[in-house]
């Protein structure tokens, strides 16, 4: 093989502590190596040149390029030597940025570093062999996982584009989280009027199909062709003829039922349409809660159902939908505030949450939009707002910063004054982060115009005193411990990952980091795609976000899903298992590890099993290879002998 | 042993083959007995000395076997036997092909330790054995030796001395010698400083020949004539002489037995120049009793851990 070496200064980055000309003049000892160069941004348009020159001129059949992380450039290079006639895999790179010059000062040891990654990459490319993708057609549907404000908004731009959508929520309705907000800052906009028409869109739109109430059970497959089961929980009502009148709930007698969506701050029915601007509005019995499944009689909404939709008989039943791609739009739950044993929450009636509190301030909440505290009734005259309950601290594992806590303090402060203009609100708070348009205005609005009183510490403890609340804190501004009297204390829970997050990233086989967030592609550059081909994201899943920000990825993650189907076909990495069927001990391992599926028997005549790879749904992830006693599975462009091959050429 | 040649001897019409012991070159070296015939199970000997881990040959007989509705016979003592459930947790034999006979098991032999035992050098005529007592006959007359005395290793922490899966038990149930794992051998090792250790690595392995008997022997080693240590493609060890190819050999072996290894001690009591290799699979199967409370074999049922994953599964 002849191959070229290409040692990039990347300006000072990597020539300001390597000796980029001695590693170039090393590589020309190294076997097969005819040509060797180092320039100063080998990435640059002149940089790709100069290698498509040397591969002419000296007949190269590899090039290496020591430069960068492959992350990022890997692509440019494979693409700069394919121009020159190569096979796109007879191209190895190494990382002499991040893994040399980034990270160390002393110049002779790093070029002598530099000098071993590009001998290991030459060793590996001379085991190199040219590879070849294929194309495989792609399914031009997408999946959105969650419907809360990010997912209807990646549904509908995906809708509106012509694409056809499957939309699913796991609760008896979308909205999400913010279907139960009464307004959102910092423009106090009233949620449910900016985010029921798009509900209500997405319920209209005829290239969406929503399956509400229902769980994502398993996925298979890859870009462009996922297959999806769903499984549709039983509501024990038929939403083909249920109307959403209504009578049911007028009649049902289990009144006593804890209402979920309102945050167990009232009481529903058994059977119940979870709010008034539901989509689907469609009734749902809640099982352990009815009068008929709990006792055997009752029946009562079936005999009142003007269309007989009810059927106790109902069971789950699974649905296969098969996509091209998945946006992943799970949001978001709040931290429970019970670690907090000192807060009282639970136990203290009127100790309560921020989602809570946004229920009583909603007109369609428990108390009709009049805040009233939840022991007696009673209209409060003092609120305390404790802010980072659940966030900015290690000692309940939750040391990063939910973000949206301290603006919706200050408007649920702001609609407190509003609602009740005699009403004092107290704010205890860390710091107030306010970054984004018109955020901090918002705040101060609320400090200045609105008479909310910021008190700049943590909250030690908070006991009943009659039938008031004391809080006690610091005010480090004032360096003195202060105690509020208060009728209400709100608490202003964290962000934290849905419930059931690793589950299903388990089933979407995208990664997650230790709090259940999901993993981005790149933090800056690839924010709503993960590392598994065709699965985005969007929204607070991926982290703590507020609603301007959740919206935006929900439209970014459409605008992926339109760029991968404005074509037809996708081609397929071909860096993937290959079975050596003469090697292979049958003993199907490989099997039970690929988190794919994509191994399967093949029996051949003499009726030996042997392993097989189902090359478009392999991901080259090499769990198969590691795992295969004889190595008989080998992933192509990481075979163990181009792994060897550059373990001995460091050792050697 | 009468009861075992009577139960088989009962049974025989119903079997293939019957794989046992019978007695090798001299009493004192009983092999491996492949029986086809109902004369030849008066051949089969089963005492102290009959060290040979039979669940080896099972995948191999199995693959070859003519489906003909007869089961294998085979004898198992308990160590055998996790390797026996081993072999099914992964699906290189199918338990319903077999016949098991499970003998419980006093502990084996180590043939240095009784040659050290034994007074007389004379070539010896007949074994037996009573009440933890060895017999050996020879023409110097009858030596008793304490079985305890001259127990393998492998058996001074033997935890399954009665056989499991098995069709029928001949012989009354044995006390376990260990009622909770004995990792005390790999401690030893542990303790030493890591440049103690490398030396004495070394030292061991210098000795190691390649001959892949401990390999052959293994009843989890089932790569046989696909072994990686041979392959030249890929090409994982060279036939280079020095200590670093054996040692990377026996690092193969041992992380190829991680969450398989039954600790039957096989590959250790077959090696010709005597390196404790257990030990190397002994802390495999420490780990995997640490990490996942598991012992490879115990329940054919069960998954290996390393073909799983669970992700509620911490500390890994």
């Amino acid at each position: 093989m002849r191959i070229g070496v290409f040692v990039c200064q990347c300006g000072t980055n990597i020539a300001g502590t390597v000796d980029t000309r001695a590693v170039a003049q090393r590589a020309l000892d190294y076997p097969d190596v005819v040509f060797a160069t180092d320039y100063m941004y080998t990435c640059s348009e002149p940089g790709q040149q100069e290698i498509q020159n040397a591969i002419a001129e000296h007949r190269l059949q590899g090039v290496v390029v020591a430069a960068c992380s492959p992350r990022m450039h890997e692509p440019t290079f494979r693409r700069a030597v394919e121009k020159a006639g190569l096979n796109r895999y007879m191209f190895e790179m190494a990382n002499i940025r991040e893994h040399v010059s980034w990270i160390g000062q002393d110049r002779a040891a790093n070029t002598l570093k530099a000098m071993e990654l590009v001998r290991m990459a030459v060793e590996k490319l001379r085991r190199n062999e040219p590879l070849f993708a294929s194309e495989v057609p792609i399914n031009k549907r997408v999946l959105v996982i969650g419907g809360g404000v990010a997912g209807i908004q990646a549904a509908l731009d995906c809708a509106d584009a012509g694409l056809d959508v499957v939309l699913v929520e796991r609760e008896q309705s979308i909205g999400g989280k913010m279907a139960k907000l009464d307004k959102t800052f910092p423009t106090i906009d009233c949620s449910s009027c900016i985010l029921g028409p798009k509900m209500v869109d997405v319920a209209q739109k005829e290239n969406i199909t929503l399956h509400a109430y229902s769980e994502v059970e398993s996925v298979s497959g890859y870009i462009g062709n996922f297959t999806v089961k769903i499984r549709k929980k039983a509501t024990y009502v038929d939403w083909d003829a249920c109307t959403g009148c209504g009578l049911c709930m007028e009649k049902c007698p289990s009144k006593k039922t804890v209402d979920r969506f309102n945050e167990a701050l009232g009481v529903t029915t058994a059977i119940q349409i979870p709010f008034p601007q539901a989509i689907p509005k469609k009734a749902r019995i809640q099982k352990d809660a009815c009068r008929y499944f709990t006792t055997g009689k009752c029946k009562v909404c079936q005999k009142i159902c003007p269309t007989g939709a009810v059927h106790y008989d109902m069971e789950d039943r699974e649905v296969v939908e098969e996509v091209g791609a998945i946006i992943v739009a799970t949001g978001y739950d709040l931290f429970d505030p019970a670690p907090y044993g000192e807060y009282g929450a639970g136990r203290y009636p009127d100790v309560i949450t921020g989602i809570q509190f946004e229920r009583i301030l909603s007109a369609s909440g428990p108390f009709g939009g009049h805040v009233k505290r939840p022991s007696d009734g009673k209209e409060p005259k003092d609120i305390v707002f404790v802010a980072c309950v659940g966030s900015r601290d290690k000692s309940v594992d939750r040391p990063y910063c939910s973000g949206i806590c301290c603006m919706y303090i200050a408007k649920q402060a702001i609609l407190a004054r509003d609602h009740l203009p005699g009403v004092n609100c107290y704010v205890f708070y860390m710091d107030i982060r306010s970054p984004g348009k018109n955020y901090d205005e918002f705040v101060r609005r609320a400090i200045e115009e609105y008479g909310v009183q910021y008190i700049r510490g943590r909250v030690g403890k908070i006991y009943p005193n009659g039938d008031r609340m004391v809080v006690q804190g610091a005010d480090t501004l004032l360096g003195a411990q202060v105690e509020v009297e208060a009728d209400l204390v709100v608490l202003a829970t964290g962000v934290e990952s849905s419930r059931g997050a690793k589950e299903l990233a388990e089933k979407l086989r995208i990664s997650y980091d230790q709090y259940g967030f999901y993993m981005e592609s790149h933090p800056k550059l690839r924010p709503v795609e993960t590392n598994t081909a065709g699965v985005y994201l969007a929204g607070a899943c991926q982290g703590p976000k507020d609603i301007p920000a959740s919206v935006a990825q929900g439209s970014a993650a459409a605008a992926k899903v339109l760029a991968l189907f404005a074509r037809d076909t996708i081609a397929t990495d071909p860096q993937v298992a290959g079975v050596l069927e003469s090697a292979c001990i049958g003993c199907g391992k490989c099997l039970s590890v690929c988190p794919f599926g994509a191994i399967q028997w093949k029996t051949l005549r003499d009726g030996s099993r042997k392993a097989d790879v189902l090359e478009t749904v392999c991901q080259g992830c090499g769990l198969c290879n590691a795992t295969c006693p004889p190595k008989a599975i080998q992933l192509r462009h990481f075979t163990d002998d181009q792994i060897l091959a550059e373990l001995d050429a460091l050792c050697a | 042993m009468d009861t075992l040649h009577a139960h088989l001897e009962a049974l025989f019409d119903d079997l293939e083959l019957v794989i046992g012991w019978e007695t090798g070159y001299e009493p004192l070296r009983p092999t491996p007995a492949f029986l086809r015939s109902r004369e030849d199970l008066s051949r089969l000997v089963w005492n102290p000395l009959c060290a040979p881990n039979l669940s080896v040959y099972l995948p191999g007989i199995l693959k070859d076997a003519k489906e003909t509705g007869k089961k294998i016979g085979v004898c198992l003592k308990g160590c055998d036997s996790r390797s026996l459930g081993a072999l099914v947790q992964e699906g290189f034999v199918e338990r319903e092909r077999l016949y098991v006979v499970g003998l419980p098991c006093p502990g084996t032999v180590d043939p240095e330790a009784l040659a050290e035992a034994r007074k007389s050098s004379a070539p010896v005529t007949h074994v037996s054995f009573r009440d933890g007592l060895l017999a050996i006959t020879s023409r110097d007359g009858t030596e008793e030796i304490e079985l305890e005395r001259v127990l393998a290793r492998r058996c001074r922490r033997c935890r399954h001395p009665n056989p499991l899966h098995a069709d029928v038990i001949l012989g009354d149930p044995v006390p376990p010698r260990r009622t909770e794992p004995s990792f005390s051998d790999v401690d030893a090792v542990e303790a030493m400083s890591l440049e103690e250790r490398r030396a004495y690595w070394e030292e061991e392995l210098s000795r190691c020949l390649r001959c892949y008997a401990c390999r052959n022997a293994c009843p989890l080693c089932v790569c046989r004539d696909r072994c990686l240590a041979e392959s030249r493609t890929p090409k994982w060890t060279t036939q280079r002489d020095g200590v670093r190819d054996k040692f990377l050999f026996h690092m193969i072996h041992a992380l190829h037995l991680a969450g398989r290894c039954t600790e039957c001690g096989e590959c250790e009591r077959v090696c010709p120049v005597g390196i404790p290799v257990a030990l190397f699979k002994e802390k495999m199967a420490r780990i995997a009793l640490e990490l996942w409370d598991y012992q490879a074999g115990t329940d054919p049922a069960a998954t290996p851990p390393l073909q799983t994953f669970d992700p509620s599964e911490t500390g890994i």
